[in-house]
């Protein structure tokens, strides 16, 4: 049954504490999340929100203070359980004395790939992630931040994990590269691959992902699909003919002017027009702006 | 094994890209090759006479005694020159392996791998060890071979050098893993085991200091610690003896460090396995 989730927590719970001044910092307060196989999940909240604290226990590379962490219904203390893993850090910092090439053997080692393999899938992915197979001989110390990003995208794909963890993948990436990672990621979305990813950028979850979590202190405040937490964005129009006020309800800023001009047309005054906002957007910005 | 292999091989690279350990294979070399040369030029300028001492004839048997002596001494030379300096450094240079496997944004990525914390750490601790003993097999091995080959003097107790200073290198080597998981900190773990290795000749005159101290704790204090750190000086001392073709005397100093070692470095995998990155 468990099997079923990708990732199933139960009261997850990291208390970090000081070791000198013995004070306590509470980042992840008994997340109980489930995510289904397959689906593209967005974990969103402002920083210091404890998603990166999350994700380290699915890792174990944060040991949790109290609860449970499954994936693939495999505990997390067992260090089998990340093999179907791939796994992104934010802030990541490769060894420089790495080159492209070599790092990605040397991790693909690390999940038991072969050598022969690794040879044949090395090139492999660096077109995959748009990188020039070039650079595959280059130290990584001269990669560009957007390069670093796409190259630790490569290692966190090379033994085909079917559950990726992506801890804000945009950061430093510019908007084309952006796009590219996004496409990358649709691909592996088609083919099955469950995503897990990390972001502060309501903008990027509501875009890539189809359930989302918001958390906010350490607790998730919010829980559901994207598009029943986003039905309602949009603009409330009002016009008036000689019947008196009509109401519209408009999903973009296109739609809303196409129907002022049609209005205009037929004769209507306009009242007004308001942006309107969904259930995650005024979630979110509660959160952000709580912290604040 | 693809896994401890890629750990042992990663440890080379990075070894590598630092310039320390390059200094230090410089080094063995420098001193093999300082012997090539040295030896052409005994043999150029004393060709008639090394003829004459290998020569079949037992003429000159004082001779081949001195030939024999001389290769002794700087075969324990060597030993000693080992035990302090080329140790020193091969410390110096491994401190900085285990903090760097352990700096944020580079310990994750290894962690979300599908191997444990104890592989890995084992995977580092085996390669430095591989690492500084191919130093050690160059040099010891690099000038017992040139010796044999000038003098024709092979006097095996040398090599025993190889593995009693890998032996206590590793012993320190865990003192340098258990301090980088404590503090991540280089110089920490540089600084630990020199002074463990600069109180080792002292703490070995635990006979002297018992005459000397005049309070009973302090001479209970004394014996501890001398029993409970490594014994690199006696260790040392021992392997001296065997070169020098004399007896290696009471094995407890090899045991008691090695258990220091697997005490220390059990004590490190307990901590890097509690920790949080
Ligand atoms: N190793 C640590 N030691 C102490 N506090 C930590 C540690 N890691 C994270 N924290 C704290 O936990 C909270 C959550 O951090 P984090 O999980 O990084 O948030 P996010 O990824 O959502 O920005 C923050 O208040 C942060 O300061
Ligand atoms: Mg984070």
């Amino acid at each position: 049954m468990t099997a079923e989730l990708a990732i199933e927590t139960t009261d997850l719970r990291k208390v970090f504490r000081s070791r000198w001044s013995g004070k306590e910092v509470c980042a992840v307060e008994n997340i109980s999340l489930r995510v289904n196989r397959g689906t593209t999940f967005g974990l969103l909240g402002p920083n210091g929100a404890g998603k990166t604290t999350f994700v380290k226990m699915l890792l174990s590379a944060c040991i949790p203070t109290a609860g449970t962490a499954r994936v693939y219904g495999r505990d997390t203390k067992d260090p089998e359980a990340r093999r179907p893993i791939g796994y992104l850090p934010e802030n990541h910092r490769f060894p420089t004395y790495f080159t492209g090439a070599g790092m990605l053997d040397f991790y693909a080692a690390l999940s038991g790939v072969d050598a022969a393999k690794r040879r044949k899938l090395i090139p492999e992915l660096f077109e995959r992630v748009g990188l020039d197979p070039k650079w595959m001989d280059v130290r990584v110390g001269k990669y560009s931040k957007g390069m670093l990003q796409r190259v630790g995208l490569a290692q966190a794909l090379i033994h085909s994990p079917s559950l990726l963890v992506l801890d804000e993948p945009s950061d430093g990436v510019d908007p084309v590269g952006r796009r590219q990672i996004r496409d990358v990621l649709h691909a592996l979305e088609a083919q099955g691959v469950t995503i897990f990813l990390n972001s502060h950028l309501l903008q990027e979850v509501e875009l890539f992902c189809r359930d989302v979590a918001i958390v906010n202190k350490g607790r998730v405040v919010l829980e559901g699909t994207v598009n029943d937490l986003t039905a309602g964005k949009g603009y409330k129009l009002v016009a008036m003919n000689g019947s008196g006020p009509k109401e519209w309800n408009l999903g973009s800023r296109e739609e809303a002017n196409g129907k002022i001009d049609d209005l205009r047309r037929e004769g209507f005054s306009i009242e007004s027009l308001v942006p309107t906002t969904s259930r995650l957007e005024d979630v979110f910005i509660e959160a952000v702006q709580g912290k604040k | 094994m693809t896994a401890t292999f890629a750990l042992i091989v990663d440890t080379f690279r990075e070894a590598m890209a630092r310039k320390i350990f390059w200094g230090l294979f410089g080094l063995s070399l420098l001193m093999v090759l300082f012997f090539l040369f040295i030896m052409k030029i005994d043999v150029v300028e004393g060709a008639t006479a090394t003829i004459t001492l290998f020569g079949q004839t037992a003429g000159g048997e004082h001779r081949d005694m001195a030939v024999d002596k001389l290769v002794k001494q700087v075969h324990s030379s060597i030993s000693t020159f080992l035990y302090s300096f080329g140790m020193f450094l091969a410390v110096f240079a491994s401190a900085g392996l285990i903090p760097s496997v352990l700096e944020p944004g580079r310990i994750e990525v290894m962690l979300s791998k599908p191997i444990s914390r104890a592989h890995l750490l084992m995977g580092r601790f085996i390669g430095n060890v591989l690492v500084v003993s191919c130093n050690i097999v160059l040099l010891v091995g690099g000038v017992w071979l040139i010796f044999g080959w000038k003098t024709g003097v092979w006097s095996p107790g040398f090599l025993v050098a190889i593995p009693s200073t890998i032996f206590v290198f590793s012993v320190l080597l865990t003192v340098v893993v258990l301090a980088g998981v404590l503090w991540e900190s280089t110089a920490v773990s540089t600084m630990i085991p020199v002074v463990m290795m600069i109180l080792s000749p002292i703490l070995a005159q635990e006979e002297t200091a018992r005459k000397l101290l005049s309070s009973e704790w302090s001479r209970q204090l004394w014996l501890f610690l001398y029993v409970a750190l490594p014994k690199v000086y006696d260790v040392g001392k021992m392997t001296l003896d065997i070169t020098l073709g004399q007896g290696a005397g009471s094995w407890w100093p090899i045991w008691s460090s090695g258990a220091f070692g697997i005490l220390v470095y059990g004590a490190a995998q307990w901590i890097f396995e509690k920790r949080d990155f």
